[in-house]
């Protein structure tokens, strides 16, 4: 159900802002105390967190395996990526399945997914790569919602990192 | 004309056509007598014409018309089969199979004319043909009569039987008459069969149409080149039948005439104004000269007529693009979670019913039955892969300059479609291998007192779950003394190492990368790459590859194939609290064993197990996870491959279930002994132990 209320609000939003020219949808999650933002055109679902089942050998931030709809999809754990404190499963801990032509899907656990923003490209600041400490690195842009600062994601570097 | 949508269907019969082509010629060599190897082989390259030049492909139709008059003049029996006529053919179908290569690659077939080969082709034709046969001479003549004069009577041609004479006769007592009319189409035409179709509505509006040359359905499906020929049974005059064929737009030309009943084939077969030649050579097939380019109606009549002996019997096929079964197996595999977690639930609950578990029964059987059903869909036999060794083992018999023979069983094994197209190369290293540094010489196998011509096996089977392919000779055998050397030369082994190896270690060295250990190098084989991409191949296929060698008596390359890539039967255990798949496949026994029973050697821990030592893998240590087994028998499940064993201990076993094997993806590749996961009954996912990788 919340997968669909989700899914509504990017219906709705997607239908009223995607014709405007020079902006981008964010969807807007929460890991610990701040804000991030994610791409809209990566997500292709969002779901409760489960069961998730363990694959042995692999770096402690890839938690394992869900079957998504019959399909099985490692999943990663966000926080554990991108050094902060391990995981506390929550009624709000979410699983944003991403899908991109060049890694595949892929799930990252999330805190909590608080709304989707239409962000217009004055409004976001380029961060360049110089900067490599932790976690900045999986960060490509700073977005201005309102009063709220949100971090852009950078999914290549999350997805490329858990490749390697 | 925009034929582009062909082309993946010209490709296809094109490479059916040059199969099967390969296959009656090597007959041809085996049997020159063979009529119906000749006649298989003219048709076959009348239809390769055919469509080269429907697609346009002109000097691909060329080269094929030139093999066509060869095999013309051969079944006219004019020209003797010559071992010499039989290398011009297959350099033929090489060059033919460039065209087709580089149409595959770039839509355009190059621009090799391949000269040399069309005169050699002519060179067969004249000197047989001119030389006295003066019945031949007369042949080309009228070959060349017809050429040039495309509207002969071809109604003529069109053997009728008894009940059409019959209906012919009874018609003109009753007033009708039966034309002949051949209609030609434009050659710019797209829709063939649509004009043609408008046609015979045309013509039976007025009349009948006793038979048409080629049949109507035929025409109706596009098989005909531009032109086609009908026996109509009408009152009215010839003109205005020729004049309402003629109204239907883009028709080049309707001739027609009142038809002699006495000139068509079956009244006088021997007398056939057109062809006296052939039709005396071979009276009893229905069929005219041909030598010409127009006339591709009568070959299709003969088609028809008389099922072509080689080839195989045309069942009733779709072809359907292996995408769509990709999706038919994804679904019958989701079927299958959706029955699992039925049965699982149906498990859980105390006082189910007897008529809902019949019914699971039932839906169990139903899915299994769809799965096999599909997976038989998705087979096909061995058979379109290795029906090109036979000719390359002649050719490599001439260039290698050694005698053998190939001999092939169990063609008919079939495999997934993914697995034949991707089997095709090792099998043909493997055998280039054999017939290169197997076989020995003629005269050092006379020396050894063996047949002085080699022979080379090819055996296919199915075994289980797994499908068998050996490839066999009966040469010299693995040298293992000089491989050893050969690894020391090369550095790959110290010569303290090689006093210590097995013969079964040093003849794996023969799939390491860069090692060959042919004294020469050939055009064959013997470059150094190969045998490692043999097996790294076969390996990616899921199966394997192994040597049994005897020096001085041959070796046996066995190649061990899964049967499907999809679906297995496991046994599901659990370790520490967590649920593993293992194949059925890999599994010999479960036991069970006493702590007290377990061994130290070399530190590590062993079972003495009917008297085999049996080294034990502690899954949960594996696994890195606590185990919650009981600590006073240990569950061991014993794994085998090949000759290897190992027993895993596993905390508890839950039975037996049949599985969908799903990829783990991209991301999570380090994890060796873990092939794949699958999703139980109750949704949850559960990894699949690779029994194989562990051993």
């Amino acid at each position: 159900m919340d997968q669909l209320s989700v899914k509504n609000e990017i219906a709705k939003a997607g239908g009223k802002e995607s014709h405007l020219s020079g902006s981008l949808q964010y969807i807007v999650i929460r890991l610990g105390e701040e804000q991030y933002g994610i791409d809209i055109r990566y997500v292709d679902n969002i779901v409760r967190m489960q069961n998730i089942t363990r694959v042995p050998k692999v770096p402690p931030y890839l938690k394992g395996v869900i079957n998504l709809r019959g399909e099985v999809i490692p999943v990663v754990s966000l926080r554990l990526k991108m050094g902060l404190p391990g995981d506390e499963y929550t009624k709000a801990t979410r699983i944003i399945i991403l899908k991109s032509e060049a890694a595949g899907v892929l799930g990252i656990i999330v805190d909590e997914v608080r709304e989707v923003v239409t962000l217009s490209e004055d409004n976001i600041e380029k961060i360049s790569h110089e900067n490599k400490d932790g976690k900045t690195s999986f960060i490509n842009g700073i977005g201005k919602n309102g009063g709220d600062l949100v971090s852009l994601l950078d999914l290549n570097a999350i997805t490329l990192e858990v490749n390697g | 004309m925009d034929v582009s949508q062909y082309l993946e269907i010209f490709l296809d019969e094109t490479k059916e056509h040059l199969q099967n082509l390969n296959t009656q010629i090597l007959d041809l060599e085996a049997d020159s007598e063979n009529m119906d190897t000749i006649n298989e082989i003219f048709r076959a390259a009348h239809s390769l014409k055919g469509m080269a030049g429907t697609m346009g492909y002109k000097r691909m139709q060329n080269l094929t018309h030139d093999m066509e008059n060869v095999f013309s003049e051969v079944r006219n029996g004019n020209i003797k089969v010559q071992p010499e006529m039989i290398d011009v053919l297959f350099q033929c179908l090489d060059a033919l199979e460039e065209y087709t290569n580089n149409i595959q690659q770039t839509a355009d077939e190059g621009t090799n004319e391949n000269e040399p080969l069309i005169k050699m082709l002519n060179d067969i034709l004249h000197n047989e043909a001119g030389g006295g046969d003066a019945d031949a001479v007369k042949a080309e003549k009228a070959a060349e009569k017809e050429q040039t004069a495309p509207a002969e009577k071809k109604w003529n041609n069109i053997a009728l039987d008894d009940s059409q004479i019959h209906v012919i006769t009874e018609a003109a007592k009753a007033g009708s008459k039966a034309y002949g009319i051949t209609v030609t189409i434009q050659e710019d035409c797209i829709l063939k069969a649509a004009r043609a179709f408008l046609v015979f509505k045309a013509l039976e509006e007025q009349g009948e149409i006793i038979v048409s040359d080629p049949s109507t359905q035929d025409v109706e499906d596009e098989k005909f080149d531009r032109d086609f020929t009908m026996i109509v049974l009408s009152e009215l005059p010839l003109d205005e039948l020729i004049r309402l064929a003629g109204s239907v737009s883009e028709i080049e030309r309707v001739d027609g005439e009142l038809l002699v009943l006495e000139d068509t084939k079956n009244y006088r077969p021997i007398e056939e104004p057109k062809a006296p030649v052939q039709e005396a050579a071979k009276p009893a097939v229905v069929e005219e000269p041909k030598a010409t380019q127009q006339n591709a109606p009568a070959a299709k009549n003969n088609n028809e007529k008389k099922p072509a002996a080689g080839k195989p019997v045309v069942n009733r096929t779709v072809r359907v693009d292996i995408e769509k079964l990709d999706v038919l197996m994804n679904l019958v595999s989701e079927l299958i979670i959706a029955k699992n977690s039925l049965v699982s639930a149906s498990g859980q609950e105390q006082n189910t019913n007897s008529g809902f578990n019949e019914q699971i029964e039932y839906l169990e059987s139903v899915t299994t039955n769809l799965h096999e059903s599909v997976m038989k869909v998705r087979m096909v036999p061995i058979e379109s892969v290795v029906n090109k060794f036979p000719r390359m083992i002649r050719d490599l018999s001439k260039t290698l300059n050694k005698k053998m023979e190939l001999y092939m069983t169990g063609e008919e094994t079939e495999l997934d479609r993914t697995v034949v197209d991707e089997i095709g190369d090792p099998l043909m290293h493997l055998l280039r291998n054999s017939a290169d540094h197997g076989l020995e010489d003629a005269e050092l196998r006379a020396q050894r007192g063996k047949d002085p011509v080699g022979s080379i096996f090819l055996d296919a089977y199915q075994d289980g779950n797994n499908v068998v392919i050996e490839v066999r000779d009966d040469g010299n055998g693995i040298d293992t003394e000089a491989v050893k050397n050969k690894a020391i030369e090369r550095g790959t082994i110290t010569p303290e190492q090689a006093a210590g190896m097995s013969e079964k270690e040093i003849i794996d060295l023969l799939f390491l990368p860069s090692f060959s250990t042919a004294k020469q190098v050939t055009d064959v084989s013997g470059r150094g790459v190969g045998l490692d991409v043999v097996k790294s191949k076969i390996e990616s296929l899921s199966g394997e590859v192994e040597v049994k060698s005897k020096l001085g008596e041959g070796s046996t390359w066995t190649i061990r194939l899964p049967l499907t890539l999809a679906i297995i039967q496991t046994l599901m255990v659990i370790v520490g609290g967590e649920k593993y798949a293992i194949s059925l496949g890999s599994i010999q026994s479960i036991e069970n064993v006493l702590p007290t029973d377990i061994k130290l050697v070399e530190n590590k821990e062993v079972i003495n197990l009917r008297s085999t030592v049996i080294p034990l893998i502690r899954m949960n240590e594996l696994l890195d996870i606590e185990s919650k087994g009981s600590d006073e028998s240990l569950i061991v499940v014993i794994v085998k491959k090949g000759d290897k064993m190992a027993g895993l201990v596993v905390d508890d076993l839950i039975g037996q279930q049949e599985i969908v094997i799903k990829s783990l993806g991209a991301y999570i590749k380090q994890c060796k002994f873990i092939s794949g996961a699958t999703i139980l009954g109750d949704g949850e996912v559960a990894l699949i132990l690779d029994a194989n990788a562990l051993l």
